[in-house]
């Protein structure tokens, strides 16, 4: 049976391809896992690995520009065992090849479309350890997430990239030595086309000279490059692509050239390298000031309303929900209400077009000891208080562990970010691109208000809309806010959508 | 005059040190003590000496293989005078085109002694007493070597010589005695043998050029024999004496034997070269030799910061090719960069006909590492051209590891082999196995063939036409 090989969904903004190299050839005998060609998309290139093993039949030329979802190639299978005469259904790990001396070499994968770098966080697995297919071998972070690295085949671990090296997507991270009886990733057997009996891999990653000179140039060793050339030897090319992998520096304390006048105290200064998450931050708030026209509105809520209906069902709220009520799910539903009603604010610019959204992902910031991390709540408009409390608990724990995946991360249409945990009474937030807005919650703290003539002491949260100028005008992001603190200050039209 | 970079010497580390330096961008300058650039090399080395090899060659074929190829001449005779005309426009052609080079790279030449003043003022003394200072940022020592003398018999230049003295005769000898059956005694002991001297070669070792792949020197020692050579092995000298129109060598087996005593009336000594670094006042900027070399660290750094040394003051082979590839490092280094020389890749040569050309490890020392090889030869005599060209002396050997079939040495001797050893280091720098090459096409007929086929012979002893 023939499987059809889809252009696989690469990122929410991609709808389309472009086959820019088949790295195998019609009729190839390929392996699963194996990766057959190259794909490349406007924001990235990217490996398109076999579903399966088998046969491999090109449909869509090198070249050729294929939507997402369009059949590329079929895999055949029965041919994927040439030399067995009954090939298995579903060839197990018993059943793998004798394919001692291969080596799986195991590269950084694509992980999400901005993501260019990884820092290895944690080995699991200690050098020289013998690990099975699947079995999670590290912890790696990117500046968006933290994932686990399986092994890709089952063998001898050899570490290349030590922790808290940074590496380049692509970059090599370890090779796994496959051991007798063990399988690729493949499991499947292994066409009989072996050439020599003799070891080919003394010559893996050896550098021709040239390249052997760019590499002790850009201080990369030659472990951490993987070579082009024939039997894997580091071509030129290889060495003038390389990126030179990072190792974050143990903080090293440079003591300060002793000023004349002295004061006493000690005046150590610390330099640490940014973590990747860290530049990304730097790189992109500096791009959102440099490209949006971003200001911001503010208003006052006075949050006696909501203070009294919380503190007088918040018992019950628990009881029945299990989880407790806070001041996220009213403002959440706030939102909601105002984005309905204002939809410039819940759009985004695409290069000349304005994409509107007629739902609700709200991206809500985060603060986690590796820094801001903002995951979204799908659909807000559609959740109820319960459910959108119970999303913020389960968002928020896993962004403290570190455990949130890409996805959760990504495609939210608004943000709320609440500086107010930390006592902040005003500030201007910036906006979460390719987002138009954010709204800044802030503290509350008990004011002189004037009520219906009289002074007055009431609960006071200033708030704060930043928006993009560009898309939304004035009077929509003035009248989103004073709409937010209506439905605020009057819970009841939160209910009645008015 | 101040300099980013200043050479001292300009023999070929010296010289392409300095075009490298200048074409990086750095001013530099150029010092030589002698009124020619180009140092030993050009003037009384490797050039002056292959063109007196190839005059003699022709001569040999002349003599030996017209009459054979169906050419008919006179007997012809030798006029070693044109031969050393010819011979010194040679090297005037070259040593002009290295003042060229100097010019177009804008490179300051001082002709004089250099010496150091500190380690950033040098001193140029000039024959005619004048002396010029000049400052410069980086020195580097390129000074080169000297023909090593006997020490109980110094060169008189007159009957006991050195090779320059044999790049210079006036007369062929009748009686030519080499002491020493290195790279330089076997090189010049060919040429005068072509041309009609008898040719001693007593050597101290139990092997012609020693230091190569024991199979080249047995097949050397075949040639050499051929040509009418007589040759001392293991025998020791111990006394050279002038004797006016004569030179009385005695010597005696190293393992015991009776002695023997040559006369011949001219005894040319290439036991070797030593480093040369007299008169460059290195106790002035701290530097002390080790066994007369310079010390240098792997980057070619003296224990001075900012002074190099390159060549044959330098440990290593003592090879113009060596030289320059150091004199690249340096300036490379200088400018920044990191280039490595793979020292185990540097070829050794020697132009005896058939020449000599090796790379990578011997099968001495393979052995010396308990290392599992595999070995593969093919001699000359099999191969067309070789058969067409009447150059059937020679074989082609390959040695491979015997588990990766990763090509380890690569040793030849015949015709053409100076050449084809540069085939032999490009597969070693690209590390490629006996297979690789035996899997690339080779034109037909070429020497080049026996490559292949040793490679075939060292993968699985498959060679097409053995």
């Amino acid at each position: 049976m023939a499987q059809h090989v889809k252009v696989p969904t690469v990122g929410e903004s991609i709808t389309e391809v472009t086959i820019a190299n088949w790295l195998k050839k019609d009729g190839e005998v390929v392996k699963m896992d194996e990766v057959i060609a190259e794909l490349e998309s406007d924001k990235a290139t990217f490996e398109l690995t076999a579903p399966q093993a088998g046969v491999l039949k090109i449909v869509k030329a090198k070249g050729e520009v294929v939507p997402i979802g369009a059949v590329i190639c079929e895999i055949a299978d029965g041919g994927a065992a040439p030399a067995t005469s009954k090939p298995e259904a579903k060839p197990s790990e018993s059943a793998a090849p004798k394919a001692t001396g291969g080596i799986k070499e195991m590269k950084v994968p694509a992980v999400g479309e901005s993501i260019t770098e990884v820092t290895i966080s944690t080995w699991l697995k200690k050098d020289g350890d013998f690990v099975k297919l699947d079995e999670v071998l590290a912890e790696v972070e990117s500046d968006k997430a933290t994932f686990e690295l399986p092994a890709e085949a089952t063998g001898i671990l050899r570490i290349v990239a030590k922790e808290k090296t940074t590496l380049p997507i692509g970059g090599l991270i370890c090779r796994i030595e496959i051991t007798e009886g063990g399988a690729t990733a493949t499991s499947a057997p292994v066409p009989a086309t072996t050439t020599t009996p003799s070891d080919k891999n003394y010559a893996v990653g050896h550098p021709s000279p040239a390249a052997a000179k760019i590499l002790e140039e850009k201080g990369i060793s030659t472990s951490q490059v993987s070579g082009t050339g024939v039997g894997g030897r580091i071509t030129k090319e290889d060495a003038t692509q390389a990126q030179p992998a990072t190792s974050k520096a143990e903080p090293t304390k440079t003591p300060a050239a002793a000023p004349v006048m002295s004061s006493g105290g000690s005046r150590t200064k610390r330099t640490e390298k940014m973590t990747s998450l860290r530049k990304t931050i730097a790189k992109r708030l500096v791009s959102v000031k440099n490209e949006t026209a971003m200001l911001t509105t503010f208003n006052e809520v006075d949050m006696k309303p909501v203070m009294d209906l919380r503190s007088r069902y918040k018992d019950k709220f628990k009881e029945k929900y299990g989880v407790g009520l806070g001041f996220m799910s009213f403002f959440t539903k706030a939102v909601c209400i105002a984005l309905k009603e204002f939809p410039a604010v819940n759009a985004q610019i695409n290069g000349d077009e304005i994409i509107y959204h007629d739902y609700c992902d709200v991206s809500i910031a985060v603060s986690t000891p590796r820094g801001l991390v903002v995951p979204v709540i799908r659909n807000a408009e559609s959740l109820a208080f319960d459910q959108i409390e119970a999303e913020v608990v389960r968002l928020a724990t896993k962004g403290r562990d570190g455990k949130l995946s890409i996805e959760e991360m990504q495609g939210g249409t608004f943000s709320i970010t609440n500086g107010g945990v930390f006592g902040s009474m005003l500030s201007t937030p910036i906006i979460n691109p390719p987002q138009s807005a954010i709204l800044g919650m802030h503290n509350i703290v008990e004011r002189a208000v004037v009520k219906d003539g009289q002074v007055v002491v009431r609960p006071i949260m200033y708030l704060a809309l930043s928006y993009d100028h560009r898309i939304v005008d004035g009077r929509e992001s003035v009248s989103f806010l004073v709409r937010v603190k209506e439905l605020l200050e009057d819970p009841g039209r939160l209910i009645l959508g008015i | 005059m101040q300099y980013k970079v200043t050479v001292i010497g300009s023999g070929p580390g010296g010289y392409v040190a300095a075009i490298r330096c200048a074409q990086l961008g750095l001013k530099t300058a150029i010092i030589e003590k002698y009124d020619t650039l180009g140092g030993t090399c050009l003037n009384v080395g490797c050039i002056p000496s292959k063109a007196l090899l190839d005059s003699s060659e022709h001569f040999h074929n002349a003599a030996h293989t017209f009459q054979e190829h169906g050419i008919e001449i006179n007997e012809p005779k030798a006029n070693l005078a044109q031969m050393i005309k010819r011979k010194a426009g040679v090297v005037k052609a070259n040593v002009d085109g290295i003042a060229f080079l100097m010019k177009k790279n804008k490179i300051d030449v001082y002709t004089g002694v250099g010496s150091f003043v500190d380690k950033n003022t040098l001193k140029i003394s000039s024959k005619d007493g004048k002396e010029t200072i000049i400052t410069s940022e980086k020195v580097i020592i390129a000074t080169g070597s000297k023909p090593t003398p006997l020490p109980f018999a110094p060169f008189d230049k007159k009957r006991i010589i050195s090779s320059t003295e044999a790049l210079e005769l006036k007369e062929i000898p009748k009686h030519l005695i080499v002491i020493g059956g290195g790279v330089i005694g076997m090189e010049l002991g060919s040429v005068y043998a072509r041309i009609g001297s008898k040719v001693t070669v007593v050597e101290f070792l139990d092997n012609l050029i020693p230091t190569m792949d024991g199979t080249l020197g047995k097949e050397l020692t075949k040639v050499a024999k051929k040509l009418g050579m007589d040759l001392f092995l293991g025998h020791k000298v111990t006394s050279v004496e002038n004797k006016g129109k004569e030179v009385h060598v005695k010597a005696e087996p190293k393992n015991g034997g009776n002695a023997i005593e040559l006369k011949g009336d001219y005894c040319l000594v290439s036991i070797g070269r030593r480093p040369y670094t007299d008169g460059l006042g290195l106790e002035k900027i701290g530097i002390n030799l080790d066994r007369g070399k310079i010390p240098v660290d792997d980057h070619l750094k003296t224990k001075v910061d900012s002074i190099y040394a390159i060549g044959d003051v330098v440990r290593g082979a003592m090879l113009a090719h060596k030289a320059e590839e150091e004199g690249v490092m340096v300036a490379e280094q200088l400018a920044g960069q990191k280039p490595h020389i793979n020292y185990n890749l540097i070829p050794g040569v020697v132009y005896t006909w058939p020449e000599v050309a090796s790379v990578g490890f011997t099968e001495e020392q393979l052995k010396e590492q308990g290392r599992a090889y595999k070995v593969g030869n093919f001699p000359y005599k099999a191969l067309g051209r070789a058969r067409a060209s009447m150059d059937l002396d020679g074989l082609v050997k390959i040695l491979a590891d015997k588990a990766t079939d990763e090509i380890l040495g690569v040793h030849i001797i015949g015709a053409r082999a100076a050449d084809m050893i540069a085939a032999g280091v490009t597969a070693m720098e690209f590390r490629a196995s006996a297979e690789d090459v035996s899997r690339m096409s080779h034109a037909h007929p070429t020497y080049m063939e026996a490559v292949k086929e040793a490679c075939l012979a060292a993968t699985a002893n498959r060679p097409i036409h053995l």
